[in-house]
């Protein structure tokens, strides 16, 4: 704890070791928080680097109120929202030109393998991210941190900024349209 | 069993897939790609700058403007420095500028103890 306050006090006078250190510590649950929402490797590496440059630009802001976990978790969660909703505006407006009549081709989302999952589960994996993909963003968000990061309740509820119950209500919804979604899919494909 | 308890075994073994999946690894040369992006942000900024300044248009009003700043020097301010000036004869310029003492140190050869 005494390192992280030293690093992060090194990195508020520009220190670019520390600024390293702090990178090479939390660049992968960076990454995998990422990964798990916007479900894209090449998108999720960029984001990454956006987020350590936030960090770098931002850390004078950073007061020590929260853990600097809980903060690097918020920047990297709102980020990771943010660019999903510039890429829903862009296909809207892609749509919109299409119906224009200026091009017919249609974006098609690959199904997304979570290199974390086992070979055996892999198929099952990604039926469940696209279901995930589907949910509103704080559901979304919730059962990111809680399921691929394995953040307990109440941190996840320290990163979204609310209570524990608001998370546990978040991630029964979360699981209900879960199951909705499945419950469709097995319907359509298990026959 | 039933095609809706398959189903529901399907959901099920679905929702437990993610249970004790491992954290996905990132870029091992994350950070040179991060510092190479600092990089160019900050050389973007600089030949933004630069590029702005040799606009023509604004080369010219910044050339205009210094011009301006000159004329105005040396005429619109020309009238405080002539009152200066002639307010101060020889002998007080040679004091104003220690013009005597100066020769006087360097005269090893005439010094005469006063």
């Amino acid at each position: 704890m005494t390192n992280e306050t030293e690093l992060i006090e090194q990195l508020k006078q520009g220190d670019e070791t520390a600024f390293k250190t702090i990178v090479e510590q939390w660049k992968d649950m960076v990454y995998n928080t990422i990964l798990g929402i916007v479900q894209n490797e090449t998108e999720a590496e960029d984001l990454a680097q956006d987020v350590f440059i936030k960090v770098f630009e931002k850390i004078n802001t950073f007061k020590g109120d929260s853990k600097f976990s809980t903060w690097l978790y918020r920047i990297a969660t709102t980020t990771a929202l943010d660019h999903l909703r510039s890429k829903k505006r862009k296909k809207r407006f892609g749509f919109l030109q299409a119906l224009g009549g200026d091009g017919d081709e249609k974006v098609s989302i690959p199904d997304f393998h979570h290199p974390g999952v086992s070979l055996d589960n892999k198929e099952r994996a990604a039926v469940l991210f696209k279901a995930i993909d589907g949910l509103p963003e704080n559901q979304k968000t919730a059962y990111t941190l809680h399921k691929l990061e394995g953040l307990s309740y109440r941190d996840v509820s320290e990163v979204l900024n609310t209570t524990v119950s608001a998370v546990e209500s978040l991630m029964s919804r979360a699981n209900q349209n879960l199951r909705k979604q499945l419950e469709e899919y097995y319907n359509k494909h298990y026959r | 069993m039933t095609s809706k308890e398959k189903i529901q075994h399907e959901i099920e073994q679905t929702l437990q897939c993610l249970d004790g999946v491992k954290r996905a690894e990132s870029n091992p040369f994350l950070f040179t790609r991060i510092q190479a992006r600092m990089n160019k942000r900050s050389s973007r900024w600089e030949e933004r700058t630069f590029s702005f300044i040799s606009k023509p248009a604004i080369a010219i009003a910044i050339v205009v403007l210094v011009m301006a700043v000159n004329g105005w020097a040396l005429w619109g301010g020309s009238g405080t420095s002539e009152v200066v000036t002639s307010e101060l004869n020889g002998s007080e310029l040679a004091n104003e500028y220690n013009v005597v003492a100066s020769i006087n140190n360097y005269d090893y050869e005439n010094m005469t103890n006063e």
